[in-house]
This record gives structure tokens, C-alpha cells and sequence, in this order.
């Protein structure tokens, strides 16, 4: 395995996510015009219902992981569906890239965008609301934007994974299921207040604990210790799964013929 | 399905729609899993060098598709990073290949705005990107106007010329196939039917070619029929028909036997029976 070559194929999802996003018209509503709809929505609801500086600073942080994490999501899934909606899905598969190039290269991209989001609506918070994302300091902004990137990445490559194992159909899920899991983790509310049943699934979604590692800087005590082992732990032994479920959906897809189904 | 394509070779198989031309193909690129048996590409099998393999192979299909957004440079240019070809020598390769299939015109046209005919050649060219050991060419040509698709061909036969790459097209076109391929395969209901040369398996099948003569005198009936590669004869007042499996080999022969028969001819004309009758006849 050579570096230079490894970095190439990884270049080459990069290269592809990249250029596809920036000449479509639809890839720049999701990183401005829905996040900032978004955003200012709950910002100006927040305003309206008088909520004190603790109760805002709580909701934003949701909102703002929301739209980071939606997009972020959005480019890993990307990695497949731009091949899927073109049709070209089998160049990619024959030739000698892997699993991991294409997750990492197109992570980078997400997280490039969803960067460029969280920056927008750090501003925007800043601007509007005074609200300051970077009160925890720089160390901590990072490792959950590195907590909250990797639980995109987790999503996304789940949405892959579906997508190799239904075809078409699942890609819906690049939209509704970074939704069914944001209901979960808590973005508005505390997961303290949900059901027993659905309060013990919040706590196997990583993104769960990186919400309450970043807002306990705001003066809200989390519900379990150690949150940002538990997220990282978590998320990184979810995408350890993704990929080798991924490889299984893969094998599974060339046996039952959907690779070229996809193509046709 | 016993089928084996020596390095070097310009290999086409031929069948019907549903002969299973493509999931050969496919199974060879290695898109689809076999239910049973084995497959060796270049020697090796996927299970234990599927990442080698798929180094030295590439697939070029008829009705193209590629990213929609990309030029036809960024295409070559990301399939290329995909077999981890360095910068410079990417920029080699698409500037070799843009002017090897007349594409520098179209090198920043998207793909979306592409014809049909340049469609096809970006796809021939992202299938030499990495300069393959093992081109599987699956209909080069279909869809394409004739000028276009004789450039297409040319290409191939081109491509083959050095010898040192191995060539598998299928095509339904058998005139393409009679000019490019040195063998050919007939599948049916993936099956191979027949294997060889066009000309062992118009011979395999009696097809050969057909001489037509009108002529003057008494014709030597028995006297062709005993020629070795003679197949039939018919003979209709002045007029005869005569199959035989090349008529290169067989005409000298035939005429000096009519020439010593005292048999005068006014009018010869020649047949030739093509792939086509051989497609027919496997496919029937």
C-alpha cells in the first residue's frame, strides 16, 4: 500500500464531492439558505418565548449541531448517490479504491461544508442572539466538531449502506435519518425528559454525549460521566461497523445484481 | 461457461439480447458475484487479488454514463485518482488520450451536454486511463452514427495493433465483429455455443460461400460435387449455384474443371456468407 497512492484515491472523492457541490445550484441552499431558515426560525422563537440566557444558549447549540451534522451527513452520503443519480455507479467499483477512500474523502468535504455552517450560524448567534459558541474555549469547540463530524460521517455511511442493499429507495434516508436520530439525541430538549425506552436509545447515539459534553460549559450538568469517552468511543465503534457492514452490503450487491441495476 | 482468452487476443462475443454478453462482463470486471465457479483474470483470481486485478483491467459500456457536473477532463481526471495515478502523469495520459479520441475540443464540455458519439469515446477514454492489461469493451458502438462508429472501431484495431493487450468486446454488430475480432465466442442462455476464427465456425456450420455461375455447355455436376471444400451443387437450366467453404481456395479449381469440360461461362458471381449467417444460425 503506497501513501501517495492512498492520498490519490482519497484526492479523488474529494475532487469529485467538491466539484459536483459547488455546480449545484441545491448543494448551496443546504449549506445558506435551509440552515439559516432553520436557525433563525428557533433563534426568533427562543426571543419571542423570553427564554433566559441559559435556556437560548441550550436550544442554539441544537440547532446549530442540527444543520452542521445534517450536512455534514449529506456529503458522505453524496459519496454514492452522485454515482447513483448519474448512473456511473460501477466505473467507481471496479477500479482499486476502497471503502475507507471513500469515506474519508468524502467526510472531508462534509466536514469542509458543514464547517463552513457551523461558522455562518457561530456568527449569525454572535450577531443576533449574543450568543458566543466560543465561551468553552478552543480545545473543546473542536473536539465536538470533530464528535459531532464523525457522527455525520456515521449517518452517512449507514445511508450508504442502504443504499447498496435496497438501490434507490434508500436514499430518502439521507434526509429523514439524521432526523429520526436528531429526535432522539436531545437537540431541544434534554434526554432526560423522553420516555425510558426512548432515553436509553438516545444514549447509544454518540451524538447524544457530544451535546451534553458542549453544553455543560453553558451550566447544564450532564446525565451520565465521562460523556466525551462515551461519544468518541461510541461513534468510532459505530463506524468501524458501518464499514464493515458497508463491505457486506457491497458483496451482497454484486451477488444480487443491484451494482448494475444502479447503473442501468 | 468454459471460456478461455489468451493474452493478446481481440476476443468478441456474440449472442442474442439475453445471451448474457454483459453479466460475462460483468463478472469479469468483477461487478457481479458467479453463483458458481471460478474466474481468473489475468491469470489470478478475485477472491485473493481483487485489488491487483482491478488495476490492470478497465470497462468501457455502450450508452455511456458518467458524472453529470464534471467536463470531460475532470471525468479522466477523477477516474484516474481512483487508480491512484500521480498528478503528472494524469495530465500526461488525459492529454494523450483527449487527442487520441478527438475529445481536446469537448476537454471542458460537462458531460451533460455531451452528444451520444462523444459520450461513447469519453467512455472508451476512461477506459484506458490506467492503460490496461484487459480492455472489456461491452457494445463500443451501439447507438453511434455509422462515421462515428467506424472511428470507434478504427480506434480498437488501433488499440490492439502492439499486441500487448488483451481486447473482449461484445457487440450485436457481426460486421464489427468480422473486422475486428481475430476470435469470437456465440453464447446463448449463457452458454458458449461455438469458439473459433469467423471463418472455423462458418466451416463448423457449412455456411461458406456461395458461387452463382450462368454458363454454356454441359455441366461437370459430379465432377464439382467430388472437390474437397465443395458443400453442394445445384443446377438450374444454364444456371448453377455452387456452396463451397472458401471460395478463394475453391474457385481455381472449379473454373479449370469447367474449363476442361468445354463449359463456357457467361456470368460468375460470389456470396460471401458473413458472421450474420453464423449469428443466425447459433441463435436459431
Amino acid at each position: 500500500m503506497h501513501l501517495r497512492s492512498e492520498i490519490t484515491k482519497t484526492r479523488a472523492f474529494i475532487f469529485k464531492n467538491w466539484t459536483m457541490t459547488k455546480r449545484n445550484v441545491f448543494t448551496l441552499f443546504e449549506i445558506l439558505f435551509w440552515p439559516l431558515v432553520g436557525f433563525l426560525s428557533v433563534g426568533l422563537l427562543a426571543e419571542f418565548a423570553s427564554l433566559g440566557p441559559e435556556m437560548k444558549a441550550f436550544i442554539l447549540v441544537g440547532i446549530v449541531s442540527m444543520s452542521t451534522v445534517q450536512v455534514c451527513q449529506l456529503d458522505v452520503s453524496y459519496v454514492l448517490l452522485y454515482d447513483v443519480w448519474s448512473k456511473a455507479i460501477k466505473h467507481g467499483f471496479i477500479a482499486p479504491v476502497g471503502i475507507r477512500h471513500q469515506l474519508l474523502g468524502s467526510c472531508i468535504v462534509g466536514m469542509l461544508r458543514g464547517g463552513m455552517v457551523f461558522i455562518i450560524l457561530m456568527g449569525a448567534s454572535y450577531a443576533l442572539f449574543d450568543f458566543d459558541f466560543t465561551v468553552p474555549g478552543f480545545w473543546a469547540l473542536s473536539l465536538f466538531l470533530l464528535g459531532i463530524f464523525l457522527s455525520a460521517a456515521m449517518v452517512g455511511a449507514f445511508v450508504c449502506i442502504l443504499v447498496l442493499t435496497f438501490g434507490n429507495r434508500a436514499e430518502v434516508a439521507a434526509w429523514s435519518l439524521v432526523s429520526l436520530m436528531l429526535l432522539l439525541c436531545g437537540i431541544y430538549y434534554p434526554v432526560s425528559i423522553l420516555p425510558g425506552w426512548a432515553a436509553a436509545l438516545a444514549e447509544t447515539i454518540p451524538l447524544t454525549y457530544f451535546l451534553e459534553y458542549f453544553r455543560e460549559f453553558y451550566g447544564f450538568q450532564p446525565t451520565s460521566t465521562n460523556v466525551l469517552a462515551k461519544g468518541f468511543g461510541t461513534v468510532l465503534a459505530y463506524l468501524v461497523l458501518d464499514v464493515f457492514l458497508m463491505k457486506i452490503a457491497l458483496h451482497r450487491a454484486k451477488k444480487t445484481g443491484l451494482l448494475l441495476r444502479l447503473s442501468e | 461457461m468454459d471460456l478461455s482468452v489468451p493474452k493478446g487476443a481481440l476476443w468478441g462475443v456474440l449472442g442474442p439480447n439475453g445471451a448474457g454478453k454483459t453479466t460475462l462482463l460483468s463478472i469479469i470486471s468483477n461487478l457481479l458475484t458467479p453463483q458458481a465457479g471460478d474466474v481468473l483474470v489475468l491469470g489470478k483470481d478475485f477472491r485473493t487479488s481483487g485489488w491487483e486485478i482491478c488495476s490492470r483491467i478497465n470497462l468501457s459500456s455502450g450508452h455511456a454514463n458518467f458524472l453529470w457536473s464534471l467536463t470531460v477532463r475532470e471525468n479522466l481526471d477523477y477516474y484516474a485518482m481512483l487508480y491512484g495515478i500521480s498528478r503528472r502523469t494524469r495530465r500526461q495520459r488525459i492529454d494523450t488520450l483527449l487527442d487520441l479520441l478527438d475529445l481536446r475540443e469537448f476537454a471542458r464540455s460537462r458531460f451533460e451536454e455531451l452528444s451520444t458519439g462523444t459520450k461513447q469515446k469519453l467512455s472508451l477514454a476512461k477506459a484506458l486511463i490506467n492503460d490496461p492489461e484487459l480492455l472489456l469493451l461491452d457494445e463500443p458502438t451501439v447507438g453511434l452514427d455509422p462515421d462515428v462508429a467506424f472511428r470507434i472501431r478504427g480506434l480498437i484495431a488501433d488499440l490492439h495493433r502492439d499486441g500487448s493487450r488483451t481486447i473482449l468486446l461484445t457487440t450485436h454488430n457481426m460486421r464489427e465483429a468480422e473486422t475486428l475480432c481475430e476470435q469470437v465466442t456465440f453464447i446463448k442462455d449463457g452458454i458458449v455455443r461455438a469458439s473459433g476464427t469467423p471463418r472455423e465456425l462458418k466451416r463448423e456450420l457449412r455456411l461458406g460461400d456461395a458461387i452463382s455461375i450462368d454458363f454454356a455447355g454441359i455441366f461437370p455436376g459430379p465432377s464439382i460435387e467430388r472437390i474437397d471444400g465443395v458443400y453442394g451443387v445445384e443446377v438450374s437450366g444454364p444456371h448453377c449455384r455452387i456452396r463451397v467453404d472458401d471460395h478463394r481456395e475453391r474457385l481455381p479449381e472449379i473454373l479449370g474443371r469447367l474449363a476442361s469440360a468445354g463449359v463456357s461461362i457467361h456470368d460468375l458471381r460470389i456470396q460471401e456468407s458473413d458472421l450474420e449467417d453464423v449469428f443466425l444460425a447459433f441463435a436459431k
